[in-house]
């Protein structure tokens, strides 16, 4: 089955093989071989998990290349996808728990795929740990974003504040579009009630996120 | 069979720098495996090293040392050619007992 | 007591040197850099590298032959420089190929082995003895020890992969939308107190193509490049990269030449 792809690839470009001019293939081209390397390369337990590597059109906007750069119209789309989907808890209420929050903000398990089993736990890690400073005085914790030590101190903890917290969390890309940031709850990561402890974990003063 | 150590015996003076790679489980006995299963204690108890057939490390390990040791050791009045020789015995009875020749500093 | 003075100052000289060249890797107060020069001299991997060597003599599989005629691209048998200028494209399969792709081929075609087979057992449960397969592949690369990584793109297919990986590496997906560099594009980052590569940095792709296979101290045992690859997907909450697929070697043939340059020094040591 790889042979004859290859050998379909190759009919494909006869005037360039038969000139001995190897060239690299244009974006376009790019795309269609690289696409097909992934519908063929990866396997998992079910097809619905497969479905994990099938782009959304913010993922594809956001998969710049290099130095290529977003254009302002397209980070105008991300933001306008990432606040549509924006969901918020039933309860209305969007500051849960700290403690619940502070237990799933260094838990960084949960939902990867090995030896054709999936790893389901009760509820998925909020992997905040593996990138972000938490509670002060803490040292196995990550860098790749920003420091979140003294969070609810530095901002308060005004429905306001617990709002914009709660949708950085949901989906960032409405503030940041295409930011490193994982769209922890558009994704499914996580669900709308567990985002609401980790806001808590942020925001309220008793959390050890905001000791002094 | 017990597998083979790496032996490297340079000289630099009249020490000779030993470096030794041990492969060896060294299984701490409270090790679960996938089934949840404790993985037997295993490990090497007694390490000696000579030079030119005499004692000059004595050792008694213990579960402590991890998987595939690294032991280091330096040599005094040692000469190219002299036979360094390593045997270790574990607390199942399995014993291994590897050899290399002094060389002179490169 | 001991026998000369000059034997003393010569050990006291022979301890410094030590020293000082262990020192003189890392910065001032690194004490970490001093540790991880100490693992990376007496590294448990150099152990596989022996029995690589053993096995790829041996006459073993169905057909009861040694891997001696295997081509990795400089001719048959020829090891020195091969895993240097992999991947490559093969005339005789069609393909590009990376170095345990390679070695699949050889050890089906030389030696009988179904693949399927040494598909499932490449890549070893951590704390076993390791596989064939990462003994083998440790062996090879040992051979290029302190030679220049050197990927060349001229046939059409290679420069196909190399774009592609490139687009693999740029390629967000999943509930945790990660593309690699997400993770690895900028320079002095870290997971919780893993240090992240900068790979869209030269000099530390190169440290990345130059050092492995290695030994991952927590698995007790050499790892690959094909294992690295996969281990990432995993992570990222993404289905299972197959061995040695065409995504796989994509992003291989893109890190190797990105990492052009760099010198050779297998087995590399890793957490």
């Amino acid at each position: 089955m790889k042979k004859a792809w290859f050998k379909w690839a190759a009919l494909s470009v006869p005037a360039l093989i038969a000139a001995g001019c190897a060239t690299f293939p244009d974006q376009a081209t790019t795309r269609q071989i690289a696409e097909k390397m992934v519908s063929e390369s990866y396997s998992a337990p079910t097809p619905a998990l497969l479905k994990r590597l099938v782009q959304d059109k913010s993922q594809q906007i956001c998969s710049k290349i290099g130095d290529a750069k977003l254009t302002q119209e397209e980070a105008a789309e991300v933001v306008k996808l990432a606040r549509a989907s924006i969901q918020y808890p039933e309860s209305g209420q969007l500051v849960g728990d700290w403690k619940v929050g502070d237990k799933l903000a260094h838990d960084g398990a949960g939902d990867r795929i090995q030896f054709g089993r999936l790893e389901k736990r009760k509820e998925n890690g909020g992997l905040c740990q593996n990138c972000h400073a938490l509670a002060p005085g803490e040292i196995n914790v990550g860098n790749v974003g920003p420091s979140l030590t003294g969070y609810g101190l530095q901002r308060g903890n005004s429905e306001a504040v617990a709002k914009l917290t709660y949708e950085r969390i949901y989906n960032g890309w409405a503030y940041a579009p295409c930011s490193n940031m994982p769209r922890l709850g558009a994704t499914g990561h996580l669900t709308p009630e567990q985002i609401t402890h980790v806001v808590a974990y942020l925001i309220d003063p008793a959390s050890p996120v905001n000791k002094k | 069979m017990a597998e083979p150590m790496k032996i490297r015996a340079t000289l630099q003076g009249d020490v000779a720098d030993v470096r030794i790679l041990m492969s060896h489980p060294m299984e701490t006995g409270q090790r679960k495996n996938d089934k949840g299963e404790i993985v037997p204690l295993h490990f090497i108890q007694s390490v000696v090293v000579t030079h030119n057939g005499k004692t000059v490390l004595d050792a008694q390990w213990s579960q402590a040392v991890s998987r595939n040791p690294f032991l280091g050791l330096r040599v005094k009045g040692a000469k190219a050619g002299d036979k360094i020789s390593v045997t270790w015995v574990d607390n199942k009875g399995d014993k291994r007992t590897d050899e290399a020749t002094v060389a002179a500093a490169s | 007591m001991p026998r000369t003075r000059s034997g003393i100052t010569a050990f006291a000289v022979a301890c410094l040197t030590i020293c000082g060249t262990v020192l003189a890797q890392g910065k001032p107060d690194d004490g970490l850099a001093v540790g991880r020069q100490m693992l990376a001299e007496d590294n448990p991997g150099d152990l596989w590298i022996d029995r690589g060597e053993k096995l790829f003599y041996e006459k073993r599989g169905p057909k009861k032959a040694s891997l001696e005629k295997c081509d990795f691209g400089l001719g048959p048998g020829k090891l020195e420089g091969a895993t240097a200028q992999l991947p490559r494209y093969f005339p005789d399969t069609g393909q590009v190929q990376d170095l345990e792709s390679r070695l699949l081929t050889c050890m089906v075609e030389l030696q009988g082995f179904k693949r399927e087979d040494i598909v499932k057992r490449a890549i070893s449960p951590a704390g076993s003895s390791g596989s064939d397969v990462e003994a083998l592949a440790i062996y090879i690369s040992s051979r290029s020890n302190g030679m220049k990584m050197n990927v060349s793109l001229s046939h059409q297919k290679e420069y196909d992969m190399y774009k592609a990986g490139e687009y693999l590496f740029y390629r967000r997906s999943g509930q945790t939308d990660f593309a690699c560099i997400q993770c690895h594009g900028e320079a002095n980052k870290r997971i919780r107190l893993q240090d992240l590569v900068h790979m869209t940095d030269k000099k530390q792709i190169q440290e990345v193509v130059s050092s492995w296979p290695a030994y991952r101290g927590a698995h007790f045992v050499v790892r690959t490049m094909q294992w690295r690859l996969y281990d990432c997907f995993w992570q990222m909450r993404l289905p299972e990269l197959n061995y040695t697929s065409d995504a796989s070697i994509a992003l291989t043939t893109y890190l190797h030449y990105q990492g052009n340059g760099a010198v050779i020094r297998v087995p590399g040591f890793k957490r």
